[in-house]
């Protein structure tokens, strides 16, 4: 009787290990390999499994999350030669529970690598103004490369993204020089722009103003010209009048204007103030003559009307 | 081993006991030896002569038995989810259309997926031709082709 107590003793207890064994709660968000006599045979998913104890073992437990790598900072160099530190974070998914436990030793390590590499490949074939400009590209190619490559070991990449590219500090200053002439020069030029095109407008100010002077004189020269012209048509036509005039009256007639004339003539030299020294540059008797023609006239009137 | 006279009460303090080390600790191993405990409980209140070794027989087969039983009945009802895509992204996929940002050739491409790409098994097909996923093996896709190339990449 006591080895049966005995034995039903260490059968209680057997029966609470194999209780405990076979019972596996996975929690959501797990996932863990089931290995029969060391060999894979299925994965648990989350709930509650139920595993045959004694010859099922857990084997490893996997994080089925999406999960973060921090990609340390490394020196690349640049396809000119520029020395950069770069880092980054890959962001990675297990698909395939079975595959990320046993195709690959330390996954993660194994991740990291792999992108360290890449970048040193991608950034490598890349001048540095385009490393610095060009982000988005990188981020795509080193995501197909490292996606392509960890395809066997049952996870999925789903994006890596360069995080930080510091030039070294000589670097830096020169890039900081180089914006700063770039808009230097950039000023430089809009000014000379501004004073060309203020000169420009000066001169065709002056251009303009030049023609329109040119123009004035012109149309004066124009006007005077037919002045000139409608004055000498007028003492053509009085002439002709005055011809006309002697031709059907008589000669003397004439004589009166010009006696008029004379007579005036005499007048304001006569007038003047400085009058001690009289010039006579005519001959008295042209005006006698012309009084001579008055006196004709008068007769002639005084004749006609008697 | 002529010890005091067990009463089913201690079995039923047992169980409880188990129960509330179930609600502290997480694992679900004591479920099944408190349900035990209160069947075995339950059996001794209604023969209460039974000797203690039989009682502990009983219990230790039936904490196994519990299990394979559940496992048997319950296992697959059980697994009952508001949510059962969580944590199975290729699956959340399935059904969807997309384009190909790589050709199919021998049977591989890739598609453009929201921010990134995925693998494609299927038939051939030129760049930027819709195809619908039809399934997840592991991180590649099967596709069917379901539309004539558009624009590319989209």
């Amino acid at each position: 009787m006591g080895g049966f107590s005995l034995f039903v003793t260490v059968l209680f207890a057997f029966a609470i290990l194999m209780v405990f064994m076979s019972v596996k709660s996975v929690p959501q968000g797990m996932e863990y390999t089931v290995e029969r006599f060391g060999k894979y045979i299925n994965t648990l998913t989350p709930g509650l499994n139920i595993i045959v104890p004694i010859i099922d073992r857990i084997g490893r437990r996997l994080n089925m999350m999406e999960q973060v790598l921090d990609v340390p900072s490394q020196e690349v160099i640049t396809k000119d030669n520029a020395m950069v530190r770069v880092d980054g974070v890959v962001f990675y998914q297990i698909m395939d529970a079975a595959k990320a436990a046993y195709e690959v030793n330390y996954l993660d390590v194994a991740i990291i690598n792999l992108v360290m590499t890449n970048i040193r490949t991608v950034m490598g074939s890349m001048d540095l103004d385009e490393l610095l400009s060009r982000r988005d590209e990188i981020n795509a190619r080193l995501l197909a490369v490292v996606d392509d490559a960890t395809t066997p070991w049952g996870i999925k990449v789903t994006r890596i993204e360069i995080k930080d590219i510091a030039p070294p500090k000589d670097l830096v200053d020169s890039m900081a020089r180089q914006m700063k002439a770039e808009r230097e020069k950039r000023a430089q030029i809009l000014e000379a722009e501004g004073l060309r095109q203020a000169e420009i407008l000066k001169a065709e100010g002056l251009k303009q103003s030049a023609i329109l002077e040119a123009e004035g004189r012109k149309e004066a020269a124009f006007r005077e010209a037919e002045a000139r012209e409608r004055m000498a048509e007028a003492e053509a036509k009085a002439t002709m009048m005055v011809s006309e005039a002697i031709a059907k009256g008589d000669v003397q007639a004439i004589n009166f204007f010009v006696a008029q004339k004379y007579i005036e003539s005499l007048k304001a030299v006569a007038a003047a103030d400085n009058s001690k020294l009289i010039l006579m540059p005519l001959e008295a008797s042209s005006v006698i003559g012309a009084l001579g023609g008055i006196g004709e006239l008068a007769k002639e009137a005084l004749n006609k009307k008697g | 081993m002529e010890a005091t006279q067990i009463e089913f009460w201690y079995w039923w303090v047992l169980a409880t006991g188990f129960l509330a080390i179930e609600l502290l600790a997480p694992g679900f191993f004591f479920l099944w030896l408190a349900v035990s405990g209160f069947v075995v409980g339950s059996l001794v209140w209604m023969q209460p002569a039974v000797s203690f070794e039989i009682q502990l027989l009983i219990f230790s087969v039936l904490a196994v038995a519990s299990v394979l039983v559940w496992r048997r009945y319950f296992h697959a009802k059980d697994q009952q989810s508001d949510q059962p895509l969580l944590n199975k992204r290729g699956a959340q996929y399935i059904g969807r259309t997309f384009n190909l940002v790589t050709a199919i050739e021998n049977g591989q491409g890739k598609i453009k997926v929201d921010d990134t790409t995925w693998k494609v098994q299927g038939p051939d097909c030129p760049l930027g031709s819709k195809v619908k996923v039809l399934n997840v093996k592991g991180v590649v896709f099967e596709v069917e082709r379901c539309g004539e190339a558009t624009e590319p990449g989209k």
